[in-house]
């Protein structure tokens, strides 16, 4: 443990490199997203997330869970995941919604306080992808619950979901 | 074995696998006596809609016999009278399986200790059973089904009574980042004394959808059967498309899946001893696991183009030549093996960390081989059964590696086989690059013979997982079974965690790290 603390303290190395295919460092993101204004402005400081699963493969899941390791941190940009929907501004939604996790979804997206922004995050999530069509899902977020804004990928990757909401800020900038 | 055979209405054999179809009374003393004298293993059991071809429903129950690379597979064709003798009393393991036919067949197990519904939950109408082939369901029905207004086949709850018990309820969305399934606990104090999952909320409809797909199209979906095992669901899935086809791979294309096969693996299993330190609390194990994780998921973002290695596979072999990339792959294999070690050594090293583990969520040997545990699960409780080495499949059978196993069958035994097999899989991975491999990448298949059948298996990281596939007059697919590690295993869960505190549920949950999605289909 104290070997590792002390590689912290004298190493300026990134641990790693973001993906090349992106052309962008984890720093230069951090420029280039520039959340910090849009946040303060819109969200009071911070955007707390609440992501739910409607029926995910556990992809688009993993890729959320990347988003707080040590290479996309994205609690430093003021963004954060809550166990609550209590407590969040923003519901992040994966899955084609499965017909048995329809109520579920209703419920916690009422339990949520407004204003809230729903985002439907990956293909299924956008209008049931693959699973189109299935006797058992529902084909997409919006046909259950109002979508703000969409994100696609399958899975969208951790680089993409925070573009993703880049973008949406951007949006609600000129919204608001 | 003769005395089964004889009794036989018709056999047939298929590269490993022996079909004998049996009368009805002696269906279940067939499997009995699989399972009692022979010691087999169930891997799987299902029913088939084959009215159009043969006038009857099929039950299929897979049995593999250890030490032998044979599939004895009774069948048991149902005409008229759509009741069959439940083999639950005698063998645990079909619990859920003969729960599962019953929903989405309507063909009822004669003296199944728990006939409540398993796939379907209350709102989905009474008597209406999706995988038949002449099933559909209403507009109004299909609108009802899922707002809770209507509750058609309500589900009650195993109730525990007595002083100081009360219940509670958990889900079925989380507080984390996880799929969706509910947990009833029933605790005294802070000890759980009976936990209820129930799960499949995230039910699908993937085999009935599999079913409205070419074979060739299926690829896809069974690579988003669950998220961190893509590749190897595609594996399995391809292997059976492709035995049933007739038709060999190429070396080349061998190689490359069972390279990625372990590069997956790999992935997994240091991902999967990271989130363990998020269930005890260990911040800094947590964040160190997710590192290497990432530099595995960019090295497979790099080979295939997906992090979750997707568009690899196809019917008849693979889409790219991974061995190019070579340098690649082993210059990164490299830096993890050196971090991965240090990465051991300190949480082997923290104190904290492994009291934790020890002695936690405790699965006998007994338990785990009555419901047929899979995987890193079955191993750390002492059972030695690893399909790679059970029945050698790809390059398997050339490759140097063991089973691991550990016999204490705790969260502590599983984080270590996870350890030795992450280990064994770099050296995996190093021997396959040292070689090279001749061939095509991909065989061209065009069309799937009528009204055959094949298996298709692998070990994903979480344990065996089985397809079967057949194809009707027109060659398209007219069932697709899968079952994934995460099924034979959830029962599991509640023997483990009973007599652990709360607190302790989501480190033994995590220790087993089930797929929500793989096991409700």
């Amino acid at each position: 443990m104290i070997k590792q603390i002390f590689k912290n303290l004298t190493t300026r190395k990134n641990t790693i490199d973001v993906p090349e295919l992106l052309a962008l460092s984890p720093e230069s993101v951090a420029h280039f997203v520039n959340l910090q204004k849009g946040i303060d402005g819109i969200f009071n400081r911070s955007l707390r997330i609440r992501q739910i699963d409607a029926g995910s493969c556990n992809a688009c899941e993993w890729e959320c869970t990347a988003l707080t390791n040590p290479i996309y941190d994205i609690q430093r940009f003021g963004i954060d995941f809550v166990a609550s929907p209590r407590h969040a501004d923003m519901l992040l939604i994966t899955g084609p919604v499965s017909r048995q996790m329809e109520l579920a979804l209703k419920k916690t997206c009422l339990a949520t306080p407004e204003p809230r922004i729903v985002v439907a995050c990956g293909d299924c999530a956008v209008d049931g992808g693959i699973y189109k069509g299935s006797y058992a899902v529902t084909n997409g977020v919006s046909n259950i619950i109002p979508v703000d804004f969409y994100i696609q990928g399958c899975p969208p990757n951790p680089m993409q979901i925070i573009i993703g909401i880049k973008e949406l800020i951007e949006y609600l900038k000129v919204k608001v | 074995m003769e005395e089964i055979i004889n009794k036989a209405v018709k056999t047939k054999r298929l590269f490993n696998e022996l079909y004998i179809e049996v009368r009805k009374d002696d269906f279940k003393e067939a499997c009995v006596y699989l399972y009692g004298k022979k010691r087999a293993i169930l891997r799987l059991m299902f029913a088939t809609d084959e009215r159009e071809i043969d006038t009857a429903f099929k039950i299929y129950t897979v049995f593999s016999v250890p030490g032998t690379d044979k599939f004895h597979i009774i069948v048991l064709p149902l005409k008229d009278d759509l009741i069959f003798p439940s083999i639950t009393p005698d063998i645990p393991a079909a619990h859920w399986y003969e729960r599962e036919i019953r929903d989405m067949f309507g063909l009822t197990p004669k003296g199944h200790p728990d006939l409540r519904r398993l796939v379907l939950h209350d709102s989905f109408p009474c008597n209406s059973f999706p995988l038949r082939k002449d099933w559909n369901i209403t507009e109004p029905e299909l609108k009802e089904w899922g707002k809770g207004l209507v509750q058609k086949e309500p589900y009650s709850f195993m109730k525990v009574e007595g002083e100081g018990i009360y219940e509670i309820p958990v889900g079925p969305v989380h507080a984390g980042i996880i799929e969706p399934g509910h947990f009833r606990f029933s605790a005294v104090g802070e000890t759980i004394f009976f936990l209820e999952p129930r799960l499949f909320y995230t039910h699908k409809g993937t085999e009935k959808h599999f079913e409205s797909m070419s074979f060739f199209d299926g690829v896809k979906l069974a690579e988003r059967v669950s998220g961190t095992s893509s590749f190897s669901h595609s594996t399995a899935y391809c292997m059976a498309v492709e035995r049933m086809a007739g038709i060999e791979i190429t070396e080349k294309a061998k190689a490359v899946r069972t390279l990625l096969l372990e590069l997956e693996r790999l992935y997994n299993h240091i991902g999967d001893i990271g989130n363990m330190c998020a269930g005890t609390g260990l911040a800094v194990g947590y964040a160190g696991g997710a590192v290497i994780k990432e530099k595995l998921m960019q090295l497979n973002e790099r080979l295939a183009g997906s992090r979750y290695l997707r568009g690899m596979n196809e019917i008849g072999g693979v889409s790219k030549d991974i061995f190019i990339q070579a340098d690649d792959i082993l210059n990164i294999i490299n830096e993890v093996t050196k971090e991965y070690k240090d990465f051991m050594k300190l949480l082997t090293g923290t104190v904290s960390h492994i009291e934790r583990l020890e002695n936690t969520g405790r699965l006998s040997k007994d338990i785990a081989v009555k419901l047929g545990v899979t995987g890193v699960a079955a191993r750390a409780s002492g059972i030695n059964d690893d399909i790679r080495k059970a029945h050698p499949h790809l390059l398997y059978d050339k490759l140097d590696f063991e089973a691991h196993t550990m016999a204490r069958g705790d969260v502590f035994a599983r984080m270590m086989v996870r350890a030795e097999e992450a280990e064994c899989s770099i050296s995996m991975i190093n021997a396959l690059l040292e070689n090279r491999y001749k061939g095509e990448l991909a065989a061209s298949i065009k069309e799937i013979p009528p009204c055959s059948s094949a298996l298709g298996y692998t070990e994903t990281p979480r344990g065996s997982v089985f397809y079967w596939v057949m194809s009707d007059k027109n060659g398209r697919p007219l069932r697709v079974k899968f079952r994934s590690p995460s099924y034979c295993n959830w029962p599991a869960v509640p023997f483990a965690v009973h007599g652990n505190i709360v607190p302790d549920f989501p480190l033994c949950n995590k220790s087993f790290n089930l797929s929500y999605s793989g096991c409700d289909m």
